[in-house]
């Protein structure tokens, strides 16, 4: 039985311990060797020209794949922003043409400063309808009309605007995203500028102009490139008012609409209606199947509210990102091949071990990054790099060894050793 | 030195008045209204209340409330809310994502991938099939009787089957076993009354049915062809409640919101068009023609 003395003295021993696990070979060539072939895996592999993943369930499923989706719908981020005070959303649900006039005229009453259509006009309809809409868009001067940029060309670098068939209208601006709508909506292009230079202003980037000149400055520089959306309110967090209640409204609820960016769209919370709804980040179900879980107008919301709090999220370069994945890579490349060398017995317990309590850690520190610091790191190299060095210690092994007879390369793997 | 504390609760009290909690009605379903300052008025989404307003929640009505543009609220049980009762239900929770992730993590870790034989309560919940035995068409049961004079208006139905045919059957009030008028709607779900009035006689009452093509249908409604004659001493009747100075507007859209509550719906369309044409600014005139469009196929 040990002396009560001992116990203290057994810590600092445990300490250094599991201390010298990770750094007995860390300075070793074979561990930097080691790392340098697991990337090298990497870039052999993803250079193979012919989609292996067409048959690799795992892969196919983890296409879409964000671990920072977890925090919208496992970990409560988002539950509790505030509503933004500076957005409206209007439902339009099935009016016409002329209800649509009629609702833009209603809200027009109340002095909004900014209303935004998320709607488009593709043609004709009936002649009195449309004389009643265009008079209300010809009339109502801060009013920004969404229509479809589409693309021609052999390249696809001519843009042509479809659905703009009234032509006085105040301000026309693109509704549409650049991606297919099965993905999540994770960007948004503000700007396009095609082959001539001509650039073409996005439904969103046109109402943060018109109502805050400030934070359309910002959103423009950063918007040179794609910008990640930082999604920070669902459907729910954004005053939502419906034909209905729009006609119930006098004078006196003026403060509703007043000074405020209106945006009209089609709403419905009916999960089995999906109608315009997208993709996005804050879907209930972040992995395997689902449904769309968001109107097309509430993603302009999104976009607009981040706009207009300048809260952007940060992405990490991507040189950054691979910095990150050497460093974990060499890092758990040490641990497992003092493993593998001085107990292999355990080597694949610990090994294993070792993987399933890294991937719970990086993905943590992953959401942590992006919910208290805005800044998205991408863990997906770190956490594959952790992968593939298990499996690339055998090879590696055989690699050294055989460098050892060829060319008497020191290695501190022995032949036959496995 | 009397003054100066006289000040200080004198600001002690305002700043106690102006930390008064500030409320939004965010969104409501259902007979929801408001009590304040002894005023009883509807509820409407985005109305801003003092905190010393009630709120009162019908049987079946919920309503969502924003406290000081932050924390929400639901009542969602039938009562009178007073409103300075709710002020704990303004603080926002906190909570870390960091602790829910460990939570979730352990949650996920431990929990058992279950069988459907050990929860069957779980894997039996699954919506199986389409369920059959009520109506496949749904009329609104504002068309259940139809008074009609004459002009152009549609029954219309609602289909809950993705259906393009569909058998509408007229029938006489004392014989339902053998129509008098019988044909297929295809791609849309309305008749108009004007494609069989040569089949029906003014005065006479009649039944009609609408279902899907094949299938038969037990919902029997009522379409009364009133004659003309009958039709005026209505028209001339409503026509006398007027108030004595009446706007030609005001009275169109009086005769048309009467003529609907007594099922003459064809007329009350007229005159809820003519409403909307004789003083075009009103959003009411138009919004409620626009409604009844709605409500009625009539497009």
């Amino acid at each position: 039985m040990s002396k009560p003395t001992d116990l203290h003295t057994d810590q600092p021993k445990q300490k250094k311990k599991i201390h010298r696990h990770i750094t007995k070979y860390l300075l070793e060539r074979d561990t930097l060797f080691a790392t340098l072939w697991v990337f090298l895996f990497i870039f052999i592999l993803g250079s193979i020209p012919l989609n292996l993943g067409v048959i690799n369930p795992i892969k196919l499923s983890l296409k879409d794949f964000d671990s920072n989706d977890m925090s919208y719908s496992k970990l409560g981020k988002a539950e509790n922003t505030p509503p933004d005070k500076n957005i409206v959303v209007v439902n339009i649900g099935y009016l016409d043409r002329e209800g649509l006039s009629l609702l833009i005229d209603k809200v027009a009453s109340f002095n909004p400063k900014v209303m935004a259509l998320d709607i488009t006009f593709d043609g004709p309809k009936d002649p009195y309808q449309d004389s009643l809409l265009s008079e209300t868009f010809r009339k109502n001067k801060n009013l920004i009309v969404g229509y479809t940029l589409q693309f021609k060309g052999k390249e696809a670098d001519t843009a042509y605007a479809k659905d703009k068939f009234f032509e006085k209208v105040n301000e026309y601006a693109f509704v549409n995203f650049f991606q297919d709508d099965i993905s999540t909506f994770r960007y948004v292009e503000p700007f396009y500028e095609d082959y001539a230079k001509k650039k073409y202003k996005s439904f969103s980037a046109a109402a943060i102009e018109a109502f805050d000149a400030d934070a359309f400055q910002k959103f423009e520089k950063k918007g040179e490139h794609k910008l990640l959306i930082n999604y920070s309110r669902r459907s729910t967090h954004y005053l939502n008012v419906n034909f209905d209640d729009l006609m119930s409204y006098d004078e006196s609820d003026s403060s509703i609409f007043k000074n405020k960016i209106v945006l009209f769209g089609y709403v419905n919370e009916d999960p089995n209606d999906i109608t315009d709804k997208k993709f996005t980040p804050m879907n209930d179900r972040f992995y395997g199947k689902s449904v769309p879980d968001m109107n097309g107008v509430y993603v302009h919301a999104n976009i607009i509210s981040m706009a207009l709090e300048k809260n952007y999220v940060k992405k990490l370069p991507s040189w950054a990102n691979v910095l990150i994945a050497i460093v974990i890579c060499w890092l758990h490349m040490s641990f497992f091949i003092h493993y593998y060398l001085e107990s292999h017995i355990w080597f694949h317990l610990a090994a294993k071990i070792a993987q399933v309590l890294s991937a719970i850690f990086f993905v943590w520190l992953g959401i942590y990054l992006y919910d208290k610091y805005r800044l998205k790191v991408d863990l997906k190299l770190s956490l594959l790099v952790i992968v593939m060095a298990v499996d690339v210690i055998y090879f590696y092994e055989a690699w050294a060894v055989w460098m050892h007879k060829k060319f008497n390369y020191k290695t501190v793997f022995k032949p036959h050793h496995h | 030195m009397k003054k100066l504390q006289f000040l200080i609760l004198c600001c002690l009290f305002a700043g106690m008045l102006s930390a008064q909690n500030s409320y939004m009605l965010y969104s409501f379903k259902g007979n929801v209204s408001v009590v304040e300052n002894k005023v009883e008025s509807k509820a409407k989404v985005g109305k801003t209340v003092s905190a010393n307003a009630v709120v009162k929640v019908s049987n079946g009505a919920a309503v969502t409330i924003i406290c000081n543009e932050a924390a929400m609220f639901t009542f969602s049980k039938a009562g009178s809310y007073a409103l300075n009762k709710f002020g704990d239900s303004c603080t926002v929770g906190n909570h870390s994502v960091s602790a829910n992730y460990v939570k979730y993590v352990w949650a996920q870790m431990t929990k058992s991938s279950g069988s459907p034989g050990s929860n069957r309560k779980a894997y039996m919940n699954t919506v199986g099939a389409v369920s059959r035995g009520l109506p496949n068409v749904w009329v609104d049961s504002r068309l259940d009787t139809i008074n009609y004079a004459g002009g152009s208006f549609p029954i219309s139905w609602k289909s809950y089957e993705e259906a393009k045919e569909f058998d509408f059957k007229l029938y006489t009030y004392d014989n339902i076993s053998t129509p008098i008028f019988s044909t297929v709607i295809k791609d849309k779900k309305k008749i108009d009354i004007n494609s069989f009035t040569d089949k029906i006689n003014p005065g006479n009452s009649y039944f009609w049915t609408a279902s899907i093509k094949g299938e038969e249908s037990e919902e029997y409604k009522t379409l009364n062809y009133v004659t003309k004659e009958d039709f005026e001493q209505v028209e001339n009747k409503l026509k006398s409640q007027g108030a004595a100075f009446e706007a030609k507007a005001e009275q169109a859209y009086r005769m048309a919101f009467m003529l609907e509550d007594a099922h003459f719906l064809s007329e009350a369309f007229q005159y809820y068009t003519k409403a909307a044409t004789l003083d075009s600014t009103n959003a009411l005139y138009r919004s409620t023609l626009m409604s009844f469009r709605k409500d009625y196929e009539l497009k």
